[in-house]
């Protein structure tokens, strides 16, 4: 196949030279497929992964507190390079989806939520809030078929979420990861890998849903804090 | 002319496949027209999983032609009662449901979607053996494939249903199918396929609305 398309190209060559209007074209032509070239090339070493995908409401009981949440600007704009020997580099933005995510997520678990821009609170915020949390992502890392030698694409994040009262105490500490996984698709393994994250995220959203929210509550309640069933209405 | 010769060609094209469907019903089964089914894929966090495209041809069988259920899809399903189907939360068997129905809103939405019946999908199709060569060339004069593959593949499949309304296993369908496809190279390569994880779809999905529909 290649020999036959040398051979076509020379006939071609032989056939520019003989006019130089013809053979400008061609030199035109020819950058154009080298710009092209390096184009498809470039693109094709950097993945570059769309996190997105359902992020329902969780079906859970409220926590009668009021409380305060503070996402940190890395929390925010969350971003994960790497460069793959086999794979190529991968670019994956989870930031805003993930931030999306737990806006969702704290307004379902506690009977009032308010998002602050400092990890303390002010006088008059004291006197509002009950306590603080700050969600924060540790590590993130994933795993594509040819280094797991598995038929998916796998993401873990880490996670870890603070509890601290309205003077600053802290009340608990809670770190667990979120896993995703996804089968390689038709187009390219950034798919699979956004897919994965998506997942991840979600799976995330699930424990804290089902097993952090239920241990704040009772570090909330052992701390004497908004306890009161009728917040929750 | 040409569609006649079409399909009969397609149908020598087709590979053998061999399958058997099993079943054991616990209690007593029907669904009301406005009553549905959800077809959940069962997944883990192991290398195996039931993949969504086996699940969604059981959904459009069962969804299709005379004696169709209601169902709801599954993704909307989960995202309707999300966190409680996740594949960390999910229950595990059909006496967990008890404690899931206990949890607040879970018991309200299900009655609200009118959901009789779940049914979990649990397996996948594997490549079991494969073999051969072939080789294809392309010149200048022309070119050509060579030589013989083979692979077989075995598809295993079980559904296991819940009565949403008495919290308990209705029963339990099996399904298996095999089946052997090659590729064989005379100068223009001939496919002859077999497709065992479809058979075990539509066998599947055949009995799973005969046990819905059909009784005791």
């Amino acid at each position: 196949m290649v020999r036959f398309v040398a051979l076509k190209g020379r006939t071609q060559g032989i056939r520019w030279s003989q006019s130089p209007s013809v053979k400008e074209k061609g030199k035109a032509f020819g950058l154009m497929l080298l710009s092209l070239f390096l184009v498809l090339t470039q693109s094709a070493c950097t993945n570059v992964v769309v996190v997105h995908g359902s992020l329902p409401t969780p079906l859970v009981e409220k926590i009668p507190a009021r409380l305060g949440v503070y996402y940190s600007e890395e929390f925010q704009s969350f971003q994960h390079r790497e460069n793959l020997p086999q794979s190529g580099a991968f670019e994956i933005d989870l930031g805003k989806q993930n931030l999306y995510f737990f806006r969702n997520l704290s307004s379902a678990l506690f009977a009032e939520v308010r998002e602050i821009d400092s990890p303390e609170l002010s006088a008059e915020q004291g006197l509002e809030l009950d306590a603080v949390i700050i969600p924060s992502i540790v590590e993130y890392g994933f795993l594509v078929p040819a280094m797991s030698t598995l038929t998916f694409h796998e993401v873990s994040i880490r996670y870890q979420i603070q509890l601290k009262d309205r003077y600053g105490k802290n009340l608990g500490l809670w770190s667990f990861v979120g896993y995703g996984k996804a089968e390689a698709s038709t187009f390219g393994a950034g798919e699979a890998v956004g897919e994965a994250t998506m997942l991840a995220i979600r799976d995330g959203g699930a424990r804290i849903a089902t097993e952090v929210a239920p241990a704040i509550a009772t570090a909330l309640k052992e701390a004497g804090i908004g306890h009161q069933k009728e917040l929750a209405k | 002319m040409i569609i006649r010769c079409t399909v009969i060609l397609c149908l020598f094209l087709s590979g053998c496949v061999t399958s058997r469907i099993e079943q054991s019903r616990d209690t007593v089964t029907g669904i009301q027209a406005d009553e549905a089914m959800v077809i959940l894929g069962r997944a883990s966090y192991n290398d195996r999983e039931t993949k969504a495209s086996f699940t969604e041809c059981i959904e459009a069988e069962l969804s299709a032609g005379r004696g169709a259920i209601r169902l709801i899809p599954q993704d909307k399903f989960k995202d309707d009662l999300y966190p409680w189907f996740e594949p960390r939360t999910a229950p595990a068997s059909a006496s967990d449901l008890g404690r899931l129905f206990a949890e607040p809103g879970v018991r309200a939405r299900i009655d609200e979607a009118k959901i009789r019946y779940l049914a979990w999908i649990e397996g996948d199709t594997l490549t079991t053996d494969k073999g051969g060569s072939m080789s294809c060339t392309l010149t200048t004069f022309g070119g050509g494939c060579f030589g013989m593959s083979y692979w077989e593949q075995d598809a295993s499949y079980q559904a296991s249903i819940w009565d949403v309304n008495q919290l308990t296993s209705a029963g339990k369908i099996s399904a298996d199918a095999s089946g052997t496809s090659y590729i064989a190279g005379l100068v223009i390569p001939i496919p002859i396929i077999a497709r065992p994880g479809n058979a075990a779809c539509k066998g599947l999905a055949s009995q799973l609305r005969e046990f819905i529909l059909g009784g005791n």
